[in-house]
């Protein structure tokens, strides 16, 4: 479980997130929705322990991420917004060596890997560099290494950013997977049909505070519009009337 | 789970990494036989003139005008008179000869009037291999008229001495390990250089290299504390440093063992025990230098920026090692704990045959780990920071 209240985030002048709250219950994916420059990666950032808020307290399972981000990272796995790989690593060094850091034994390494590798489709890549490899399985790979040590709470920055038909469909199935096993996890997304398609749940953010939180159909009873994508705009305030 | 568990992981990821990387590879090799073999021709030349000088084949043209001269100079101990090309100028001039001397027709004939001779040095002086042979040649041509000279004034009646006031006796006080030494000052810079270019290429590949790429954010996210990230990628670049480090000794001794030393006058000694000695300076210093490296490269947001602060910073090790060359630091024990000049006194005192005692290498050797290990704990530090985190 996530629980984030009244998260505040300066940058000099530019106030970019003013007091987020929301929570992410276990087994259910939570889609976090708005605009570009919203504020999404900034809060998810906090969330991962490496950005200290400026005011907000982030609880994740029993850790306080503020006060012991590294006892909240045992508990997270997470698919920053920069996926850097290491070119000269094959695709199953990667996930290794993130298991290595999560502290798990030789053996259990190595049945977790095979079984994710498999599980995301990476099998006959697997002992490649990942220098010549594409969007698609760059993804896959780092959201693998990101699950190897089997995490209660997923969070996932743009999941299907920049990704094929069959990768979006790979990564949605994961993420539905990982809803049945009963973890919480949180995603950001600009995209409708992404949002409306796997979150149980949308929080809705926009100029740095939440601006709406519910079900796809709450939302849109919420807004009066009967389209989750007209009900996005007018509940971000970008509504404008169309000339006629 | 035991942080040095993690420690290895991070190593061993970053030694992977780091030797399956052509750039790091070629430039090890670089740092480590080039120097050494270059250095090795230059000095292998500069025996082999000064044996051409010392075994002297000197041609002569117009040998028949002054048969005395020629003959006293074929007696000479190690010259050999050959006759001279017909054009003097164009055989130097196209290096065929270093020098040539030419014999005036009317030689004897001023000889037999007392009056000044002359005889032509045809030689070109800006060949730094010509010069030990032209010195040579003018010393003998100088030693001849200086006993003629005296046989004139003798001939004379007046004692030779009153025309030579002055008399130069060169007495060599340094011994043949002392002038070793100071010919291999440029040894102990030469393995330091190594050492940081050894450990230069992973140290900013880890750090520079993982911001550039993005990968230092999802490392970061591991739950695993920041001194052992920041460790394990020194402790990768310091392998590969004290391996450079290594390997150039060994290189450069047999380089230097093969050196014709007898010709310069030098007999060569440089034992195990010494070389060991060497290596236990050097190693923590290469440590040393792959933590200034690690830390100032954190700062950076990709490889070319980084390797844009290489040049600033080699100038750390080298500025001291080209000091070290000009003003010797040896016999100065309380340079010790002094980190990079610490080093180059010891190695200096090494190297001329009087080695520090156990109290001189621990010393330097803990000052130097120290300093690294305090960089280390700063590289940490900077890696909390969001700036560097997420600034691409």
């Amino acid at each position: 479980m996530i629980a984030i209240d009244g998260l505040h985030k300066r940058f000099g002048d530019v106030h970019a997130v003013r007091g987020v709250t929301f929570t992410a219950v276990d087994g259910t994916v939570t889609g976090l929705l708005g605009p570009n420059g919203a504020g999404k990666t900034t809060t998810l950032r906090m969330l991962s322990g490496l950005m200290r808020p400026d005011a907000g307290s982030i609880r994740v399972d029993d850790a306080d991420v503020v006060a012991d981000p590294v006892g909240a990272q045992r508990v997270m796995g997470q698919l920053p917004d920069s996926r850097g790989l290491y070119p000269r690593l094959t695709a199953r060094e990667h996930v290794e060596y993130f298991a290595q850091l999560h502290g798990l034994d030789r053996a259990a390494t190595r049945a977790r890997v095979s079984a994710l590798l498999a599980r995301l489709g990476l099998e006959p890549l697997a002992d490649r560099r990942v220098a010549g490899f594409s969007q698609g399985e760059r993804t896959k790979v780092a959201l693998a290494r990101a699950l190897v040590h089997a995490p209660r709470n997923v969070i996932l920055d743009e999941p299907t950013n920049g990704l094929d038909v069959m990768s979006t469909r790979a990564v949605r199935e994961v993420i539905r997977g990982l809803r049945e096993e009963g973890c919480c996890v949180v995603f950001s997304s600009h995209i409708m049909q992404e949002v409306s398609a796997l979150c149980d749940r949308i929080v809705v953010i926009a100029a740095g505070t939440v601006v709406a939180e519910g079900t796809a159909d709450e939302l849109r009873a919420k807004s009066g519009r009967d389209n989750l994508e007209d009900a996005f705009v007018s509940l971000v305030g970008l509504d404008v009337e169309m000339p006629a | 789970m035991s942080a040095f568990r993690l420690l290895g992981a991070v190593t061993r990821k970053e030694l992977l990494d780091g030797l399956r990387d052509r750039r790091s590879l070629v430039t090890l090799v670089f740092s480590t036989v080039l120097t050494p073999v270059l250095l090795g021709v230059l000095l292998s030349t500069t025996a082999g003139s000064q044996r051409g000088a010392e075994d002297l084949a000197l041609p002569v043209v117009g040998a028949e005008h002054a048969p005395a001269f020629v003959h006293w100079l074929g007696q000479q101990t190690g010259v050999r008179v050959v006759p001279g090309p017909a054009d003097a100028e164009k055989a130097v001039l196209d290096r065929v000869e270093d020098v040539v001397l030419i014999i005036e027709p009317d030689f004897m004939e001023r000889m037999s009037r007392a009056q000044t001779a002359e005889v032509k040095l045809v030689a070109e002086s800006s060949r730094d291999r010509a010069r030990p042979k032209i010195s040579r040649v003018r010393a003998l041509v100088g030693g001849y008229a200086g006993q003629l000279a005296s046989l004139r004034l003798i001939a004379r009646g007046v004692a030779p001495g009153i025309a030579s006031p002055i008399r130069i006796e060169d007495v060599e006080v340094s011994s043949s390990q002392a002038r070793l030494a100071a010919l291999l000052s440029f040894l102990p810079l030469l393995l330091v250089i190594a050492g940081l270019v050894g450990g230069m290429q992973i140290a900013i590949d880890s750090t520079a290299g993982e911001r550039e790429r993005g990968s230092l954010e999802p490392l970061l996210l591991n739950p695993v504390p920041r001194w052992v990230i920041a460790g394990g990628k020194w402790l990768a670049a310091s392998a590969l440093g004290c391996a450079s480090v290594l390997f150039s000794l060994v290189i450069t001794v047999s380089v230097l063992r093969r050196i014709p030393w007898h010709d310069m006058g030098i007999r060569f000694r440089v034992t195990d025990g010494e070389l060991f000695s060497l290596l236990l300076l050097l190693l923590p210093l290469a440590m040393l230098l792959a933590a200034v490296v690690l830390f100032a490269s954190t700062f950076a947001r990709s490889f070319k920026e980084a390797q844009g602060y290489m040049g600033m910073l080699m100038l750390v090790p080298m500025l001291p090692g080209m000091l070290a060359t000009m003003y010797p630091l040896s016999r100065r024990p309380w340079l010790a704990p002094v980190p990079i000049l610490g080093q180059y006194a010891l190695a200096s005192d090494v190297l001329g045959g009087q080695p520090p005692g156990a109290a001189g290498y621990l010393i330097s050797g803990v000052a130097a780990l120290i300093c690294a290990v305090a960089l280390v704990a700063l590289t940490a530090r900077a890696m909390t920071r969001e700036h560097i985190v997420f600034g691409r």
